[in-house]
């Protein structure tokens, strides 16, 4: 199996931010070690409750936390093992929506869909225009991409961070509650979008999408559930 | 007593560690500036712009103010108790060693701080707090670059220009008071405080507008971007980063009177 992303053998419970701010201690009860594999064009949910360390994983694979023991490797890189520098680069080959959004409220949704794109990335400005709009389009935020988050609904900003998600059209898109607070049909359309259509081996993307639970509607469109308690695998759904 | 040596060591640990931590912070917020591409240069250097109008630009009616009434206040009460002595020549010396040189840097400082440290703290806390900087570093784009060094350079550049205008509306504000309280002549004045104004007041000057700069864009921004537990620590730590800030410059200025002057 050609896995694009591996967590291997993880203690959940002993997780460090390696950002800079945000809170230093993360209220995990795991136990255990976790251990997952997710093949090339999958989509995998993780889900748990906050306590499990489902919350965590988002952060490890993009190498924004931590890890003391165990390995997590994404598209064959172990980005822990990276200067904060090549970490930076390899990111932008990542698609990561973190829970909660992470838009920045003095940024307009276009520019939020742009700062990426403007920030880590050598196009002309014109092209980086063209790609905005594109995905604008396709997000359907053509009426409100140039409001600032607060002065739009949850839907339509969850759109905009997955828009910033995809900003780089990545292979691998690492989605952390992605659907809380939306409708099954939102929720069902950002997944198809997150997955960039389909091809022979399944989705053309590889997503991991973390969270509490996922909507009953999208339970048949994942290739794989598996349930997280206390740092480990429950029940491979 | 052992509870006392307790107490002492842990503060002083403390003390110790938070200085430490923002050493590392202002040498990592430098040094990142070596690996600040291309692109994101033209981006940052827009935040700089946002920065140097809000920390400059707005700034300059309340330095003028300050200014304008620090020195007709010091002229005013000085000029005719001098000319009584038949002193008014040191009416020069007054303007630069004491506005000039020390109050000058000390009162622009002051008054970046209460405008432009307190909102950078609140505003890199309240960006921490809903996520915003942890989301910034899984796209790939470095805090420090997006958030920090514009800060830090819109302090440097603003700090330094508003005390040179300070001290320029110092001088002509002295001028006016002398005239009008000392009977004093433009022409006689300006020669009094030219005289007395020398190359190493200049670079003085300057010296402190770097290090001021550099210390209200760094403690700021460290403040703001290490808060931890939510909204009800950003008040803390604008307090944390307004009182710090403070504290160095002060300490910088006595520094400076002590070991350059």
């Amino acid at each position: 199996m050609n896995a694009l992303l591996v967590f291997e053998d993880v203690p959940l419970g002993r997780i460090r931010r390696a950002t800079i701010g945000g809170p230093a201690h993360l209220p995990v009860e795991a136990e255990g070690a976790f251990s997952l594999e997710v093949a090339a064009h999958q989509t995998v949910a993780v889900v748990g409750d906050e306590t499990s360390g489902v919350n965590l994983l988002g952060g490890l694979v993009m190498g924004l936390d931590r890890v003391p023991e165990g390995h997590v490797r994404a598209l064959g890189t172990e980005i822990a093992t990276l200067d904060r520098r090549a970490q930076l680069a390899f990111r932008r080959k990542l698609g990561y929506l973190p829970a909660g959004d992470g838009l920045l409220q003095n940024l307009s949704l276009r520019d939020n869909i742009r700062l990426p794109l403007r920030f880590g990335s050598d196009f002309r400005p014109r092209d980086i225009e063209g790609r905005v709009d594109v995905i604008v389009a396709q997000l359907r935020l053509t009426r409100v991409a140039d409001r600032r988050p607060a002065q739009t609904n949850a839907e339509e900003r969850r759109r905009a961070a997955m828009g910033r998600a995809l900003a780089f059209d990545p292979d691998l898109v690492i989605l952390e509650e992605p659907f809380d607070g939306l409708t099954e049909r939102a929720a069902a359309e950002l997944l198809e979008l997150a997955r960039g259509g389909e091809v022979s081996e399944g989705g053309r993307r590889t997503v991991l999408i973390t969270g509490q639970d996922l909507p009953a509607l999208l339970r048949r469109r994942v290739d794989r559930q598996v349930r997280l308690r206390r740092g480990r695998v429950e029940v491979p759904a | 007593m052992l509870g006392l040596f307790t107490a002492i060591g842990r503060g002083t640990a403390r003390w110790l560690a938070l200085v430490g931590a923002l050493a590392r912070f202002a040498f990592e917020a430098l040094a990142s500036l070596r690996s600040l591409p291309g692109a994101g240069r033209r981006v940052a250097g827009r935040v700089l712009l946002n920065q140097l109008r809000f920390t400059a630009l707005q700034s300059v009616g309340l330095i003028v103010l300050l200014s304008g009434v620090l020195s007709y206040l010091t002229i005013s009460a000085t000029i005719t108790q001098l000319s009584r002595v038949g002193a008014s020549e040191f009416i020069g010396e007054l303007m630069v060693v004491v506005i000039v040189r020390e109050l000058g840097p000390l009162l622009t400082a002051l008054a970046v701080i209460s405008r432009s440290g307190t909102a950078i703290t609140a505003e890199l806390a309240t960006n921490t707090v809903l996520g915003e900087v942890r989301a910034l570093e899984g796209l790939g784009i470095d805090p420090y670059h997006y958030l920090v060094l514009p800060r830090l350079f819109g302090c440097v550049v603003s700090v330094c220009t508003l005390m040179v205008l300070f001290d320029v509306i110092a001088v002509f504000g002295g001028y006016l008071a002398a005239a009008a309280f000392g009977g004093m002549s433009g022409a006689r004045y300006l020669g009094i405080v030219l005289a007395n104004l020398t190359t190493q007041d200049v670079v003085l000057t300057v010296l402190k507008g770097l290090l001021f700069g550099i210390v209200i864009g760094i403690i700021p921004s460290f403040q703001g971007l290490s808060v931890r537990q939510g909204p009800t620590e950003i008040p803390q730590a604008v307090i944390r980063g307004t009182v710090g800030s403070i504290a160095v410059i002060f300490v910088i200025a006595a520094l400076i009177v002590g070991v350059l002057q």
